[in-house]
Formats: structure tokens, sequence, C-alpha cells
């Protein structure tokens, strides 16, 4: 572990301040979906059967055997149609809402760099994650298991770039430190999306559009995680804790009410 | 011997024991998936996360079936409310005084600070359950987590206060629970319009 100076709280976890991330430029996409498969074929994961739809776009969604999908977003134009290509997967948001509702201790966790990687052993099924998520992202599996994008947390941590990043022939999606991507992503004219959103989303973008046109959300942390998380979780345990207190200080105090037989004023009272 | 006089039936206390246990199975649990990190080893006594979520969900079924089973003992009796239960829990029935023999305004089978203890639990409880159960069942919004909690917090702090007056701080109470009798000299210095009421003067 580096040193504490140049660690940063995410979530109540220690990261490094130089977080790895991936820079997505749609513009630069080609939509070859090289990335899907590429993910793929490192994560293990088997082909989903799917039907046509009528675009190219395939599969439709993310599934828990796809962590990574090329989305594509087709306009009607004068003259055929404006494609846009984006990118969906995990976005490892610094304030992860997933992280803070998981009941299960150590089923999300966040790694070294900054990803939010998940123990399928210790995931417990309660979807709560999926609920959490402003990015509509994880998915669980047909043992009931959460799965998603781990910024290919097993190869990262070993100084190899993303599957997807590596697998991407154009550079779409570049993999690298958070800072760096970020400083070249401005100098080369591209306004970033999630460069401080969330506590700073872990794959950003860079866009010369509005959001809105490549369907990117406003990224927002769940109101109700945030009362509960802030308020009503440490209330919980406050209040457990005074009642307890409050109730052997008055034992200690004021003391028990003994009621003796030979009392019998009985009228009113106690 | 004293003359005893009986105040609960063995239904009504066995669906007590039943509400008691699975409340306490469920806050136990609850914490260790409230602060995993730091309480999440209460859910491994438990015998690991994934029993304690058995433990959990299956409890809450246990406690809200025992809360519909209360419907016809003690939510009634807590609903009923007159002048002299205002005037006790003005006097928060007489705990905040060292004074033994301390005149309190008469009250019936279940006290005003019961009343109000019970009218919590009983709200909460069928919040707490139909929360519980979307959690469980569905997908949830986020919304349903915080009503579920929300409601967890008025037991931990209720719960605790109604345990210890019915334990400790009341000398003799506990037997209500064990055997359902009670003294009647007992009954009638702590619930004097009931022992009226059922004619046991």
């Amino acid at each position: 572990m580096p040193n504490a100076d140049i660690k940063e709280k995410m979530s109540g976890v220690d990261v490094v301040k130089k977080r790895r991330g991936l820079m997505v430029t749609p513009d630069l996409c080609i939509a070859c979906r090289g990335c899907q498969t590429a993910c793929k074929q490192w994560n293990k994961l088997p082909a989903d059967e799917t039907t046509n739809s009528g675009s190219y776009e395939n599969p439709p969604n993310l599934t828990a055997n796809l962590y990574n999908q090329i989305h594509f977003i087709e306009k009607p134009q004068d003259v055929g149609i404006q494609w846009n290509f984006v990118r969906r997967a995990c976005m490892h948001c610094g304030e992860a809402g997933c992280m803070d509702i998981c009941p299960a201790p150590g089923a999300l966790f966040r790694t070294e760099e900054g990803a939010v990687a998940f123990d399928k052993e210790k995931c417990i099924g309660c979807k709560l994650c999926v609920a959490a998520c402003p990015f509509d992202v994880p998915r669980y599996d047909e043992n009931d298991k959460i799965s998603k994008c781990t910024l290919c947390a097993d190869r990262i941590s070993n100084g190899l770039s993303t599957a997807c990043s590596k697998g991407c022939p154009t550079g779409a999606i570049k993999f690298g430190s958070r800072d760096d991507l970020i400083g070249k992503a401005s100098t080369a004219g591209y306004t970033v999306y999630g460069e401080k959103d969330l506590e700073g989303l872990g794959v950003m973008f860079a866009l010369k559009a509005d959001p809105g046109e490549y369907n990117l959300p406003k990224p927002t942390y769940n109101a109700s995680i945030a009362l509960w998380d802030s308020m009503i979780r440490p209330l919980t345990v406050i209040g457990l804790g005074a009642v307890a207190a409050g109730a052997l200080l008055h034992y200690l105090t004021v003391g028990p009410k003994d009621v003796e037989p030979d009392d019998e004023s009985g009228k009113g009272g106690k | 011997m004293e003359k005893m006089i009986q105040k609960t039936t063995s239904f009504e206390r066995i669906v007590h024991w039943l509400l008691a246990l699975s409340c306490l199975a469920l806050l136990l649990t609850g914490l260790g998936f409230l602060y995993p990190q730091q309480l999440g080893w209460i859910n491994t006594v438990f015998g690991g996360v994934l029993i304690a979520k058995c433990v959990h969900n299956w409890g809450g079924i246990i406690f809200a079936v025992s809360l519909v089973l209360s419907l016809g003992t003690w939510v009634p009796e807590c609903l009923k409310w007159s002048n002299d239960d205002s005037k006790w829990l003005g006097m928060f029935g007489g705990y905040l005084s060292k004074e033994k023999d301390k005149e309190l305004p008469p009250q019936g089978k279940i006290n005003a600070g019961q009343k109000i203890a019970g009218i919590m639990v009983f709200f909460s409880g069928v919040l707490i359950s139909i929360s519980g159960l979307i959690i469980w069942l569905s997908t949830p919004t986020p919304l349903w987590v915080l009503l579920h909690n929300i409601c967890a917090l008025i037991f931990t702090v209720v719960v605790p206060v109604h345990i210890y007056l019915a334990t400790a701080a009341n000398p003799g109470t506990f037997r209500i629970m064990t055997r359902g009798d009670v003294p009647l000299y007992w009954a009638k210095k702590k619930h004097p319009k009931w022992v009226k009421e059922i004619g046991a003067e």
C-alpha cells in the first residue's frame, strides 16, 4: 500500500490518489464491438442468445454475461441516420451508492486502483446495488450473484490495461491514470463527463456534444440512500446506545419501582 | 399465599414470545447488515451472512404473523385512551421520581406508556413488514430501504425501553410473560381500573 498522503477517501475505503480509469471518446468509436468480445474473452463469459431487433446493436443491453456493451443511438436524418455509439458498463463511481447500500461485507469492494469490484462468494443476492446504481449497471447471474465490470481488477493490479481498451482499435477506450486521461481529453478540446460527479467517475466520457445526445444521465447519488447513509443509519446505532445507557442510568439513580405486599393503599396510582 | 389474578392467556404469552424472539433476531441481524464492515461480525455469529439473511427474512415472517395474531389481544387495548392516560403520561408514569407511593392517575389493563409503545410497535411493525417483503421479493427502490430503517430506528429505541421497564425497573412484571398471573395487591396498585373492570376486588 502507498503512503497515507497519497490516499483519498472514497465510500469509506482508502484508495490511491492516482486512480486508474477509462476515457471513452464516442466520436472515435466505430462500433466494431471488439471491446465486447475482448471483455468476454478475458472474463470467460459465454455468449447470450439474442434475436434480431432491426438494429446492429447486439446484445441490446448489459447482461450477467456482458459487462461491456456498445449502445447504438440511431437518429433519423434527411438522408440515412446519425449513429452515436456509447459504451455502457460500470462507471466505478468515487461515491458509489451500490457499495454504501450493500449489506454483505466484502461482496463489493474498492480496489487499490479505485475500481468497484465484487466477490460472488460473499454476495447474498439482495439486489440492493441494482436499485442504488444511477447507471442501471449491476446484473445478476443464474445463481443470483452480482455480475458486472470490475475494470479488469485482476489485469490492472498486475500492470496490464483493461481488456476492452486493449481490444479497441481506434483509441475510443483509453486506459490510464485518471488524472492523465482528464488532462489529455481537456487539452484535445473535449468536455469531460464524470470528472467531478460522484467524487469522480472511474469511467469518463470525452464529449463535444451534450451528454443527453449520448443517453448519458446526470450522475446523481440516490437521495434516499443519502438520507439513510448520513442520518438514519448512524441514528439507529446511536439511538440503541443512548437508550441502553439511559436505562442503566435510570436504574442507578431513580431505581426500580417495587410494590410491597403490605401496601394496600390500592386506590389510584401505581 | 397471596391471591393471584390472571393477566395474560397462554396464547397471548406464546405470541408475545414469538414477537420478542423474532424481534431480537431481526434487530441483531439487521445491525449486522446496517454496518457490514463494523458490525458484520454479528452475522458471522449467526453462521455467516447467507444464514443471517435467511434468519432475517423468515424471522420477519414469524414477526409479521405474530403481529397479526396480536390484533385480537393487546392492539385494541392499546387504542383505548382516556384522560387518566394523558395525565399519567404527563407525569412520565412516576418513573422520574424516587417516591414509591406517588399517587398516579389510575390505569387500565395496559398503562399509558405501554399503550404508546404498543401503538408504535404495531404501526412501525406493519410498515417494516411490508417494506421488508418488498426488499426481499423485488428489486426495491432505495426508498423502501429508507422506510425499513426508519421503522427499525423506532424499534431500537422502543424495544429496549419496553424490556427495561418490564424487567429491572418493575420487579415482578416479567412474570406476566412467563406464568401470566400477578398478585392482586400488585394489580390493584398498577392497574386499578382493570381490577375493578374484571371485579377481582
